[in-house]
């Protein structure tokens, strides 16, 4: 085995089957540049977007619908229920019963998953292109008619408890981050996570699903994103005859809630059995449409982005303080975090690291990065927009993210040169805007005394 | 429902009903240095890799690890470049490195954009031959990579793997010497100077290329690797598939955990076992998709898990053939009593005529976007080719194969490979709660501590 390959930051995110992690971060790396991606793009009468992209590499689809429905929608004693909801959207609906989704796409040769942020809820289909009819069939007989069988909720409850004991309450990274998130928001719906409090996993109710359903499922709240050996035509004649029959419904509602202005700094502390310290920190940025961002991107690629980035130079490589540094940034719709996360050497004061970072966020703030710098990252950011557009997949979950959280698919054929114009002096701005002491909250675990964890 | 879903069934006697691997090249140079070059150009970019014949099995007896680090080592200079040179280079590229180790061989990879393809062969050309592994590094990389292989404890569903390895094959097995903080710790920078000069050399390696390149240009510029030292061919190790006259069950205590994470296994088979086809079918239908018996039971029917799977591992030397899985501590014995039933049903009833059937359209189905669509897909598979002695037919005859395994056929190989009388348990949970319950799994069982250092697991 090898340790490397370990982790993956996925916190934020949770999924039908736990093994498409790494997948989505190469995914989501991405885009913008010089190979211009191409998308024809159709609104149906009831709401629903189509977008396809035609790609005959392989004779094969990616199917990917993002419902804009996501944990920010629930309310407390009821979250988790979107992702709840993702599981559920695979227990049968009227014309394919229970199990049928599963088992009439695993013979017609494909397979799928699904995830669940803060924001959204996707589902993801591979499947031969001989497939394609039975995928429109079966996606528009769930969105239409989802059945929910006493039964199989309680069943798929204790499913989903299992996902949370294995992603927060047996994993460090996963418990830490849970503790951050919920100290770093204390008004917006941010602050709790997506696979839900265990007491809400224990209580929600049919009705509460039913609601939710008819809250966040309805075409005009979905964007259908198709790629692989398809045409536009064909895509086109099986959305008409599949999903436009299906009545728009009203959108969720708008989250009403704004995050106040962090005030000063917040802390939290685990003591836990474990091998290895971890550090979290957390800063408060705006939501993905904001200026702001691709400054943040290459702020954070500075930081953390490969063996030459600041932190991993400083804290992994020179300092020996750190087995590893990250600092992913996602799009949310609503302003949100950048976390930097870092795993401590065993037997390594948090507190030093912790120090150490802030000194090269002060640096970055105060100096800005060299010109080689800049241009580095300029190169990495192309270089991941290629490997984003790798494969159908790739495609459709760029496509689909791109129109969702920036409003246009075709910002993804913009997005290095919106890279490309960042400078110098916008990282700094941005460094000393936003990387300050009194918007930061940091989490850390430490292990429990040495008896204990060795 | 079935008159649209059978209508879409005929329709899929259209599919693509082959696959093909792209047209490559394949030369043997007299030192015997493989070069595979597969041009695939739907984005301008390129994968390398470098297969050094060897992998954890090659690692001397106590020190598991040393072919990792070795092979992570590379990039910390060379006579030419010091380690902050090689790390500013890849990042200016936007290139991605990584070096990894499996069973059987080293896998240096290089994922970058074709401009930049003069650059990269000098640099995989430099760590390759003129590593310098400095003194100062190389105890950096070790103490980093002990504390890496500390914290795979901190994540039971890992740790369980890793114990695994030593308590299914034995310590004195090729595959059962994971790398710990013991045998790292043992590790010194002339074993690594040592076991460089030994293993990367002509008659070891294997160059696959794919991506966006012309190839004869590309062939020209590889032509250097006819210059490197042939050395002498590894030697592969021999060692029977472990087997066991009666049950026996490891639990690992970690009391902090909620829940159980547990394997089962019995004997498998080998990558190249002629029985490997019907093998990866039927174990598509027991444990290796959502729909599969297991998942069915354990998660779908009952609600016990997230997950459960199977696996028959695909090395060189035939390893293990298992069940995985996990529950909350209170469901341990349930969930251990209902996959040991499902593995009774398989055995007991086999696999019927549409069983068998959705699994060939399955594993068909999902083989172009999982092993051909991407360069980094195809060197990968070019390069497995190599490693295992096989050729191309492996892959452009694997429908053919796939058609050709017959409901009989299938059962034979159940009845091969499931019917092992005396299964292997390895848990990790909070023994506290469970070690009662579990001891009826097996005449033999032991208790370890996860805070004890290293993976190493008691006598039986």
């Amino acid at each position: 085995m090898t340790p490397e390959a370990r982790i993956v930051p996925c916190y934020r995110v949770d999924m039908r089957m736990g093994w498409i992690c790494a997948f989505l971060a190469a995914a989501s790396a991405a885009p913008g540049s010089a190979q211009r991606i191409k998308v024809s793009s159709h609104t149906l009468s009831n709401g629903m977007k189509i977008l396809v992209h035609e790609d005959h590499d392989v004779p094969n689809v990616a199917m990917y619908l993002f419902y804009k429905i996501g944990s920010r929608n629930e309310r407390p004693g009821t979250t988790g229920l979107s992702h709840y909801f993702e599981h559920m959207m695979f227990n049968g609906a009227r014309k394919f019963g229970p199990k049928q989704f599963d088992i009439q796409m695993e013979k017609n040769g494909g397979r799928n998953n699904a995830y669940t942020t803060p924001d959204v809820t996707v589902y993801t289909d591979w499947f031969p292109r001989t497939a394609l009819e039975l995928m429109f069939d079966m996606e528009a007989d769930r969105i239409r008619d989802l059945n929910f069988d006493p039964k199989i909720v309680e069943s798929e409850r204790g499913v989903v408890y299992s996902e949370r004991r294995s992603s927060v309450d047996n994993n460090p990274f996963g418990l830490l981050f849970e503790q951050l998130n919920a100290s770093a928001f204390v008004a917006h719906p941010y602050q709790w996570p997506v696979v839900g409090w265990a007491s809400d996993i224990e209580a929600w109710t049919m009705d509460d699903l039913r609601a939710h359903f008819k809250m966040g499922y309805a075409p005009n709240n979905c964007v259908m994103v198709v790629t692989g050996d398809v045409t536009h035509d064909e895509i086109l004649v099986l959305a008409r005859k599949y999903i436009e029959p299906i009545p728009r419904q009203d959108p969720p509602p708008p989250i009403r809630t704004k995050e106040p202005e962090q005030i000063g700094e917040r802390r939290v502390t685990l003591v836990r059995p474990a091998q290895l310290p971890i550090l979290m920190v957390a800063y408060h940025t705006p939501q993905s449409t904001d200026p702001d961002t691709p400054a943040l991107t290459v702020l954070s690629n500075l930081m953390t982005n490969g063996r030459s980035s600041r932190l991993y130079k400083r804290l992994v490589d020179d300092g020996q303080q750190a087995v590893s540094v990250q600092m992913p940034d996602d799009f949310s719709f609503d302003p949100g975090l950048m976390t930097l996360i870092i795993q401590v050497r065993a037997g390594v004061n948090p507190a030093e690291v912790e120090k150490a970072a802030y000194e090269e966020f002060g640096r970055m703030a105060k100096e800005g990065p060299n010109p080689d710098e800049l241009q580095k990252v300029r190169n990495q950011f192309s270089a991941d927009f290629y490997r984003g557009l790798k494969t159908i997949a790739g495609k459709a979950n760029t496509i689909g993210r791109y129109e969702v959280f920036l409003g246009d698919w075709n910002r993804l054929n913009s997005a290095v040169a919106e890279i490309e114009k960042v400078s110098a002096d916008d990282v700094k701005r941005v460094a000393s805007k936003y990387l300050t002491a009194k918007n930061r909250t940091v989490a850390t675990l430490i292990p429990q005394s040495k008896e204990s964890a060795q | 429902m079935r008159i649209a879903a059978g209508a879409l069934i005929v329709l899929s006697a259209f599919a693509a009903d082959t696959v093909r691997l792209p047209e490559y090249q394949r030369q043997v140079f007299g030192n015997g240095v493989v070069l595979v070059l597969a041009p695939k150009s739907d984005v301008p970019m390129m994968t390398a890799r470098l297969f050094i014949r060897g992998g954890e099995e090659s690692d001397p007896a106590g020190m598991a690890g040393l072919s990792a680090v070795t092979a992570e080592l590379l990039r910390s200079g060379t006579q030419k470049r010091s380690a902050e040179q090689i790390s500013k280079e890849l990042d200016a590229m936007g290139a991605v490195f990584n070096a990894t180790v499996n069973r059987q061989a080293t896998v240096l990879t290089a994922d970058f954009l074709s401009k930049d393809s003069d650059r990269m062969i000098d640099m995989l050309a430099d760590l390759f031959v003129r590593p310098s592994f400095p003194e100062a590094e190389v105890r950096k990389v070790l103490a980093r990579r002990i504390d890496q292989v500390k914290s795979v404890k901190d994540n039971p569903g890992a740790a369980v793997g890793v114990y695994f390895e030593p308590f299914y094959f034995g310590a004195k097995h090729p595959y059962g010497q994971p790398a710990d903080d013991v045998s790292l710790s043992r590790i010194t920078r002339q074993a690594i100077v040592d076991y460089h000069k030994k293993m990367y050399a002509g008659k070891n390696l294997a160059v696959v290329v794919s991506g966006d390149f012309d190839t004869k240009a590309m062939s020209g510029k590889l032509g250097i690797l006819r210059f490197l030292g042939g050395g002498e061919a590894y030697a592969w190790k021999e060692a029977p598939v472990p087997a066991y006259e009666s049950s026996r069950l490891l639990l690992v205590d970690k009391p902090d955990a909620t829940q159980t994470y547990f394997m089962i296994a019995q004997p498998g088979a080998s990558r190249t076992s002629p029985d490997r086809v019907p093998l990866l079918l039927v174990n598509t239908l027991f444990g290796g998709r959502f729909t599969s018996m297991l998942n069915d039971e354990l998660r779908v029917n009952s609600g016990l898990t997230y997950g459960a799977r199977s696996e028959i591992q695909r090395d060189r030397l035939p390893g293990a053939n298992f069940i995985s899985t996990y529950t909350k501590t209170e469901t341990t014995e349930r969930a251990i009593d209902l996959a040991l039933d499902v593995l009774k049903r398989l055995r007991e009833k086999g696999i019927s005529a549409d069983q068998l059937a959705s699994a060939k359209a399955y594993v068909k189905g999902g083989f172009p976007t999982q092993y051909l669509e991407t360069d980094g897909q195809v060197s990968f598979v070019l390069g497995d080719l190599e490693i295992f002695g096989l050729n191309r037919g492996e892959i452009d005859d694997l429908f053919a194969a796939i058609d050709a395994v017959t409901v009989e056929r299938a059962n034979q190989a159940i009845q091969k490979y499931y019917a092992d009388p005396n299964l292997q348990f390895c848990l990790v949970g909070d023994a506290s709660k469970i070690q009662e319950s579990v001891k009826k799994y097996a005449p033999k069982m032991k208790v370890a501590s996860i805070r004890e250092p290293g993976f190493g697991v008691p006598e039986f």
